[in-house]
């Protein structure tokens, strides 16, 4: 099932999900890799792919901004505490802030530099700012403290799934899987299949 | 009368003809660089973006008349915009102008076409030379009763020929091997 329901995630959201997550983890290697790397021929490389692959990234979570708005998520779990919704919310809302300024703000590092960004040596994309080294440095410390954010806030993402699958024993993780979730205790109460 | 006397005193007269023929000719101008706003630019592709720099010191004569074009770029004055890709392009495996401060091209053919001239001719860069051809525009214009000429153009050069990229640089994938040369001078004419 391609859209969401109110008890689970639509394929494209799971889909969007999972791929944006791997992604994630492919980019955090290549990034520092390509920060520890001395300048070379694979710096470059490493770096050129980061900026691609950020760009993709950015793409891949707008649409997956899109289509949650304009399709409703599945219910959050009924037995959160209402302090929980709060934190699920401000959670959830932090990791699509961060996964499209994360990008950004590469975006401006590589304008103010003078390196523009390529999109896999396909295309090259406009400028967001004019050369400036100064902006340059400030985008560094921002780019990383976001990245450090964003490790946060996915550890707290990850934390709250392994509790709801392994301690609360409820379907939060199995309705971002593919295959029908089985209804579990403390499942939302209007499962429609 | 020995032979070094004969020399002495026939040396003016051999000279004479070719350099009459020379005031007869009634060349015309050769023109140089003037003003502040010459520029000598490159832009090459590293991991499929554009990289621009430029030249800020070069001068160039060019002779209309005897079909003369000649270019000589200091090296050291290339600019990226970026310290750091200043030092890398200008060390040994780049540029490497502490031992090839002087880059140079002198037009041996200076072809009309349809929109111009085509110099040809050895350009010496980072110690190797190589023919190549740059197409051009001139253009003679009054300002505030000068003549001033344009003189614009650009052409494609691989680095590699030049042994611009050495060591790993070699690869072509990530650092393109054509390098875009721009020109764009303002010249009037020079005393002679």
């Amino acid at each position: 099932m391609l859209r969401n329901t109110p008890a689970r995630w639509g394929a494209l959201s799971q889909l969007l999900h999972w791929l944006i997550a791997a992604l994630i983890a492919v980019q955090v290697a290549l990034g520092l890799v390509g920060v520890a790397l001395p300048l070379s021929m694979a710096k470059l490389a490493t770096l050129a792919r980061h900026k691609s692959l950020g760009i993709t990234i950015l793409a891949l979570v707008l649409i997956r901004l899109l289509w949650r708005l304009s399709h409703p998520a599945p219910a959050l779990p009924a037995n959160l505490k209402p302090y929980e919704r709060r934190l699920a919310r401000l959670t959830h809302a932090s990791l699509y802030g961060l996964l499209i300024a994360l990008p950004l703000t590469g975006w401006i590092m590589s304008s103010a530099r003078g390196f523009p960004v390529s999109w896999f040596n396909l295309f090259q994309l406009p400028n967001l700012v004019t050369r400036s080294v100064p902006l340059y440095h400030a985008m560094i410390r921002v780019h990383i403290a976001l990245a450090v954010a964003l490790g946060l806030i996915l550890a707290l993402h990850v934390a709250a799934a392994i509790k709801h699958h392994f301690v609360l024993k409820d379907d939060t993780l199995r309705r971002m899987l593919p295959g029908t979730a089985p209804a579990r205790a403390g499942a939302p109460e209007t499962i429609k299949e | 009368m020995s032979p070094a006397r004969i020399l002495r005193l026939t040396i003016p007269w051999l000279a004479l003809p070719t350099s009459a023929i020379a005031h007869a000719a009634a060349p015309g101008p050769v023109y140089t660089l003037i003003g502040a706003h010459n520029t000598l630019t490159y832009t090459f592709t590293q991991a499929g973006a554009a990289n621009h720099g430029r030249f800020k010191k070069f001068t160039v004569r060019f002779d209309p008349g005897a079909k003369t074009l000649t270019v000589r770029i200091d090296m050291r004055s290339f600019d990226t915009g970026d310290a750091q890709r200043n030092s890398i392009l200008g060390g040994r495996d780049f540029f490497d102008v502490a031992r090839y401060p002087q880059a140079r091209f002198t037009a041996t053919r200076l072809q009309r076409t349809s929109s111009g001239y085509l110099a040809t001719g050895p350009l010496t860069l980072r110690g190797v030379t190589r023919t190549v051809s740059v197409p051009f525009t001139w253009r003679i214009v009054e300002t505030g009763g000068r003549r001033v000429g344009l003189l614009e153009g650009s052409t494609v050069l691989e680095r590699l020929d030049f042994g611009v990229g050495r060591g790993e640089w070699r690869a072509t994938e990530w650092l393109g091997n054509a390098v875009t040369v721009r020109f764009a001078l303002r010249m009037a004419p020079a005393a002679r």
